[in-house]
């Protein structure tokens, strides 16, 4: 299950972590982000050590939301080296999730 | 060779399922989304469907597959290209090139959001653009939305949206809604719903992300267009095989018999009047018993 940040955690799980990391911009009433959660958990397992994947509550953390200009949920946002390496907006698939990620992985 | 191959996994499929199961077909299902349960898990609440009044629709997609998990019921993620017969065999074919045979099929891929078609609406989606309300409201809090529709749907989604949007713009083509009277009396009490009656979005503005909305006549300022105006059947696969209606549904009575002998239609891909999850389950129900029919009469 991918870990949940925080606005305040983000500087050091993310944008300084050291291999990429997937960040799953979600919202609790969504059923699409619903619907990708164990797929995000699988990935989690399939590419440990080689991809970090979090969780950011849009609900919540509006900050990061306004930042980073998310307008849907869920939004799959790729850092690499503290910046934005990629972008899915709404529902993926597995197979979309690893079109995006493959490149730096 | 599989005897049925159930095409979806929303109430029909599902529903088709737990009949398939007990009727001892050799089968499988086969879906687009993993652990999908069709467009229902989208609905707020379900209060039309007998004995689960109250609960939500994501909630009674989950117990409508665990039923059919109960049952044995064996899934399989995939999306479907190709589908066609051949001497009395169904091939169905993959995006990843693979195929697999079978007696019959029933098809019920359901529906999915229609599009309003206009300039802008396809660029921004994501952007402000959006097609579920409940999904996407948390990111319009304090801002303008408009909300196109004049069903159930989006006069839901606009009661939705007042709660954290500061105005909601509900834009409909005529001058009284189509939802039920008491959802459209309880909008129309709502301090921050505009009713845009008798207007028509032309185009959606923005570079970005959206600014306007251009209608008819006039324009409105908002941040978010959330668009509610029906569905349109997922029945793009049939295409060559004249099955379908001028409406892209599949022609087929009750009974799920379509003009393709061994496939079976179930669910909003059928033409019929009332499309909601107890006629949807209905179908999935009469669509196996006329499998049964069928793959009797070929081995008889």
């Amino acid at each position: 299950m991918a870990e949940r940040v925080s606005a305040a955690e983000f500087d050091s799980k993310v944008l300084a972590s050291e291999i990429p990391v997937l960040v799953d911009f979600y919202s609790d009433s969504c059923i699409p982000c619903k619907r990708l959660s164990p797929v995000l958990s699988q990935l989690e397992s399939e590419y440990a050590g080689r991809l970090g994947i979090v969780k950011v509550n849009v609900n919540f953390e509006s900050e990061l939301v306004s930042k980073y200009e998310v307008l849907a949920a869920p939004t799959l946002v790729l850092f690499k080296d503290g910046s934005e390496a990629g972008r899915h907006r709404g529902t993926a698939s597995k197979d979309e999730l690893i079109e995006l990620i493959k490149s730096l992985v | 060779m599989f005897d049925l191959i159930i095409l979806g996994s929303g109430p029909a499929g599902l529903t088709a399922s737990i009949y398939a199961a007990r009727a001892g077909l050799r089968f499988t299902v086969i879906e687009k989304e993993y652990m999908g349960t069709g467009q229902i898990a989208y609905a707020e609440r379900v209060d039309n469907y007998p004995g689960f009044y109250g609960l939500d629709g994501y909630t009674l997609g989950e117990k409508f597959r665990e039923h059919a998990e109960a049952l044995g019921t064996k899934f399989n993620e995939g999306k479907v290209t190709a589908l066609a017969n051949a001497d009395g065999v169904w091939s169905i074919t993959f995006s990843d090139g693979c195929t697999t045979q079978t007696k019959a099929v029933i098809y019920a891929l359901g529906a999915s959001p229609r599009k309003l078609g206009i300039p802008g609406e396809a660029e921004l989606t994501g952007r402000g653009v959006s097609y579920c309300a409940l999904c996407d409201g948390a990111f319009f809090a304090g801002k303008a939305v408009a909300v196109i529709g004049g069903g159930d749907t989006a006069l839901s989604d606009a009661l939705y949206l007042s709660k954290s949007a500061e105005k909601v713009y509900l834009v409909h083509r005529r001058d009284t809604f189509r939802a039920n009277k008491a959802l459209t009396d309880k909008v129309l009490a709502v301090p921050n719903i505009q009713p845009v009656y008798n207007a028509v979005p032309a185009e959606i503005i923005g570079t970005d992300k959206v600014t306007r909305l251009r209608l008819s006549d006039g324009e409105l300022a908002v941040e978010g267009v959330f668009i509610a105006i029906g569905t349109v059947p997922n029945t793009k696969l049939l295409d060559g095989l004249s099955v379908l209606d001028g409406y892209g549904y599949i022609r087929a009575g009750e009974d799920g018999v379509t003009p393709a002998e061994g496939l079976f239609a179930a669910g909003d891909v059928r033409t019929k009047a009332v499309r909601q999850v107890i006629t949807a389950a209905a179908d999935g129900a009469n669509a196996v018993n006329s499998v049964c029919i069928y793959l009797n009469s070929l081995t008889g």
